[in-house]
């Protein structure tokens, strides 16, 4: 896919913020750092990585791993560069838009997506599109932040919030459970990981 | 453990700069409505603001659920009270109530995560 087909407007929203990633990430990381991990040691045979951002994710997937890892942002990309080189395995770096994939139908055994579908315009189309790509019975493994429904105020509160953080990063008030099914996948499990709002999502193909 | 701190003092400094902010802005007499959404909206930009700044020490998503609903229902009770002037008489009473306010909240999401975390929905294969 060529740059000018990319969606330039969020790519230049990530763009900008590789500048502090990881400066705001560190501490998430060690509250959330045993989910991710729990979560990426079930990946599997040929892995397609959403959203690479600068890397920090690559040491919670088990060593030995055939990983393709994308990321609209190629400023995010470059951070990543020698996270990838330091993965005790093959991590392939790739600038690709989610909505629109250069992979040929049911290339990979397994999805994984680390808080990226806040952030994807079209979620939907997105995750149909990680559908194509997945090989049947292909599992998808999401860590993400979703809107809360267990908790009314809260709820109503991340859809005004939403207003203000999607100028500049994600959408608090996704539904991405349900986008999942609406995209086609089966639920396998969900879990809770922090109120209703984290969540781990894994899903199959078929 | 620390972190677990981090959470209530920042659920404090969020209620106590709303507090501090509102009782600034809104005057005793103020249509309430109008009170209400100004605090509101004062709330949500200042949780927001505090809990960017907070996210390198304590995370982004456990800073920002609570200290938002601080922000946000917080601003709006503190600025109804203010317009009335029915709530606390100086501003030292004012930002006590604002620091009282995000830890209690605080405290009700942890004991609300105890009760939600683990699985939700398992299928067999």
């Amino acid at each position: 896919m060529t740059e000018a087909a990319m969606d330039v407007q969020t790519q230049n929203k990530w763009d900008r913020a590789s500048r502090t990633y990881d400066f705001f990430a560190t501490v998430d990381d060690r509250r959330l750092g045993s989910e991710k991990q729990k979560l990426l040691t079930k990946a599997c045979g040929k892995t397609l990585h959403v959203a690479a951002g600068t890397g920090n994710d690559f040491k919670f997937f088990p060593a030995g791993m055939d990983i393709v890892s994308i990321d609209i942002s190629p400023k995010m990309l470059e951070q990543a560069r020698m996270k990838a080189a330091a993965y005790q395995g093959s991590i392939e770096l790739r600038e690709a838009d989610v909505h629109n994939l250069n992979y040929p139908d049911e290339t990979f055994d397994t999805v994984t997506t680390v808080f990226t579908f806040c952030s994807v315009p079209k979620p939907i189309l997105g995750l149909r599109e990680l559908y194509r790509v997945l090989k049947p019975g292909g599992q998808i493994l999401m860590l993400e932040h979703v809107r809360s429904t267990a908790i009314g105020p809260v709820g109503i509160m991340m859809d005004l919030m939403t207003q203000l953080t999607r100028q500049f990063g994600p959408e608090l008030n996704r539904d991405t459970v349900s986008n999942v099914q609406k995209a086609g996948f089966r639920l396998r499990r969900v879990e809770n990981v922090y109120l209703d709002i984290v969540k781990v999502i894994e899903a199959l193909k078929g | 453990m620390l972190l677990q701190i981090g959470d209530y003092l920042a659920g404090a400094m969020i209620g106590v700069v709303t507090a501090l902010i509102v009782r600034i802005i809104i005057w005793s007499g103020m249509d309430m409505v109008i009170a209400m959404l100004v605090g509101g909206g004062i709330g949500m930009i200042v949780s927001l603001l505090i809990s960017f700044m907070l996210s390198p020490l304590l995370g982004i998503v456990e800073t920002m659920v609570p200290g938002s609903l601080t922000g946000m229902y917080g601003g709006m009770l503190f600025a109804m009270r203010d317009s009335m002037a029915a709530g606390s008489r100086t501003m030292t009473a004012a930002l006590v109530v604002g620091a009282i306010f995000g830890i209690a909240v605080t405290v009700v999401m942890k004991f609300y995560n105890h009760a939600l975390r683990g699985t939700v929905m398992e299928a067999g294969e």
